[in-house]
């Protein structure tokens, strides 16, 4: 009996990179153990994190901005609004730290095994969605919590809840996008993830996270619809609770722009990728 | 040649005791101008916009927070625009936050020289903290700007009537002493354990929530503000403001909690940071 072995040259071309992408998917999650072993690596309280990290700046804000200043929350009680919002910003946000991070984190791997570079950066990306589990679980307490306390049925109960689910992919997606091309940027300076570090502060600022869009002075809503993720905030918390306004036009062209980076991302990337291994 | 055998005498720099060890550092006092050139070079070495690259970190997250805080969110501001109470309470608050995460470092980061040439270490958190003072400095000019700014557009100056500039310096000074006493902790710390790095962020993500710096202290319901004060920056803070700003108020009282708070965590710290200099950080 004697094995075969075929030595084949890669498949060229962005649609070359997704076959083989497709191909090699056992890795992914491979490389996901390996995020999720390296996030609390080296430190006392380890997984204790896990929890710390989304629970205490929610309550924090919950308190501060939704008691104390009485933020307007679309009519929603300000912790059940926050936590929505959150969600899908973390989703964004997580992942695109995380998918930044793809390269330069993994880059014992490049002499050891073959493996289509792409895939990388949303293997590397578990750690967030481990975030989206633990986040979607408090939902689900909180919204059981108000609903049984204020006898009333916030969560909406229509096909719209669907859209939800379309918005956290849309955030996703997003991220995975932008990753393509700052994966490629930070591989080898750690100045990357500071300056986007710096960036998802005021990101998170403009967007409609804290403060339900309505509130914004009318003369500067139209700017803050520029910023996807306004719209794809907006969207989740209208699928979920039927609050806020449905920008369907917006989104439309949301979804089409991001479709389209993710595109753009994955061309640079496949162009860049042997350039940035190779130098190393 | 001459017969006189070569004499050696080993010199110990390292003394005992907190008085000794403050004549020490200020022997060392140049290798201490040495580290915060050092450290504040790093603050935008390698960077393309250089040193613009400072103002433009400080500024925009500054006036975009203003911006959602006070025209979306709608924060009251003690009678002041937004920008204006915003602004001058970052000056304080900016004493701190930057010196402190800053200073942290100052132990890990020198790690490799400390193995080389002898300094005293207590230099090293301080020599950290400096480039934390070009924050507020910014933040401060900025201030300056927006108060002409308001003074030509609306004709009104948003500055106290007898403005109280020795008090103003006062509370930025107590703010650095105290976050000097706090850093010695943080920065054993954080050579000691990753994990005080994301502790750190995160205290100080919180404790910006508990110092009257986006909202004034008078959106606090009155029985719960002496538990705000028992934070010790609130005191600096309302004083900072109450120095500079029209109608603030503050109390003399609750800014002596913060003197005699800062004393017991200065002592408290010298000896913590002496005694683990000994114990841990020959083994960094």
């Amino acid at each position: 009996m004697t094995e075969r072995w075929e030595v084949s040259p890669r498949y060229p071309g962005v649609a070359g990179t997704m076959v083989e992408v497709w191909q090699h998917r056992g890795l992914l999650r491979f490389v996901g153990d390996r995020a999720l072993r390296k996030m609390y690596r080296r430190t006392v309280l380890g997984w204790l994190w896990l929890f710390i990290n989304p629970l205490f700046p929610l309550a924090l804000r919950a308190l501060v901005f939704g008691a104390l200043l009485g933020v307007g929350s679309d009519g929603l009680p300000y912790f059940l609004f926050l936590l929505a919002g959150t969600v899908v910003w973390e989703v964004f946000s997580t992942s695109l730290m995380w998918g930044t991070r793809a390269l330069e984190m993994n880059r014992d791997l490049y002499g050891q095994v073959y493996h289509p570079r792409a895939i990388l950066p949303f293997g590397n990306m578990t750690p967030s969605f481990l975030n989206l589990a633990l986040k979607v679980a408090i939902f689900a307490l909180a919204l059981a919590y108000y609903t049984v306390r204020d006898g009333r049925v916030y969560l909406r109960g229509d096909w719209a809840l669907l859209l939800a689910v379309g918005a956290l992919l849309l955030s996703l997606l997003f991220a995975l996008a932008l990753s393509f091309f700052t994966s490629i940027w930070g591989e080898r300076t750690r100045d990357m993830r500071f300056a986007l570090g710096g960036l998802m502060g005021v990101w998170y600022l403009l967007t409609p996270v804290m403060y339900p869009l309505s509130q914004v002075p009318a003369e500067y809503r139209g700017w803050m619809l520029l910023n996807p993720l306004a719209i794809i905030v907006e969207t989740f918390k209208w699928s979920l609770f039927g609050v806020g306004e449905f920008y369907g036009a917006a989104l439309a062209g949301t979804a089409a722009g991001v479709m389209l980076l993710l595109l753009a991302g994955l061309t640079y990337f496949t162009r860049r990728e042997a350039r940035v291994v190779a130098e190393r | 040649m001459s017969n006189t055998a070569a004499e050696w005498r080993i010199a110990s720099d390292a003394q005992d005791g907190v008085g000794d060890r403050a004549a020490e550092v200020w022997q060392y006092r140049q290798i201490l101008w040495f580290f915060s050139v050092k450290a504040l070079q790093t603050l935008y070495a390698k960077t393309h916009l250089g040193v613009w690259w400072i103002f433009l970190r400080t500024l925009v997250p500054l006036l975009v927070a203003s911006f959602v805080y006070g025209s979306v969110m709608n924060i009251a501001s003690g009678g002041v625009p937004y920008l204006v109470f915003f602004l001058a309470a970052q000056v304080p608050w900016n004493c701190f936050d930057g010196p402190l995460v800053r200073g942290s470092r100052g132990l890990e980061v020198n790690r490799g020289l400390l193995v080389k040439l002898y300094v005293p270490r207590i230099i090293l958190p301080l020599g950290g903290m400096t480039p934390g003072i070009v924050e507020p400095v910014i933040v401060a000019l900025v201030l300056a700007c927006t108060l002409i700014y308001y003074r030509i557009n609306d004709g009104i100056w948003y500055v106290a009537s007898e403005p109280r500039p020795l008090a103003a310096v006062a509370a930025l000074v107590l703010v650095l002493a105290f976050t000097f006493s706090v850093t010695l902790f943080t920065s054993v710390w954080q050579a000691r354990a990753r994990d005080a790095r994301f502790v750190l962020r995160y205290v100080v993500g919180f404790w910006v929530f508990f110092t009257p710096v986006i909202y004034p202290l008078s959106q606090v319901p009155e029985d719960l503000r002496w538990l705000m004060h028992l934070n010790p920056l609130t005191a600096p803070v309302e004083t900072f403001k109450w120095a500079v700003l029209p109608g603030m108020e503050h109390s003399w009282t609750w800014f002596l909690y913060t003197v005699a708070v800062t004393v017991v965590t200065f002592f408290a710290g010298v000896r913590f940071f002496l005694r683990a200099e000994s114990e841990t950080m020959d083994k960094l």
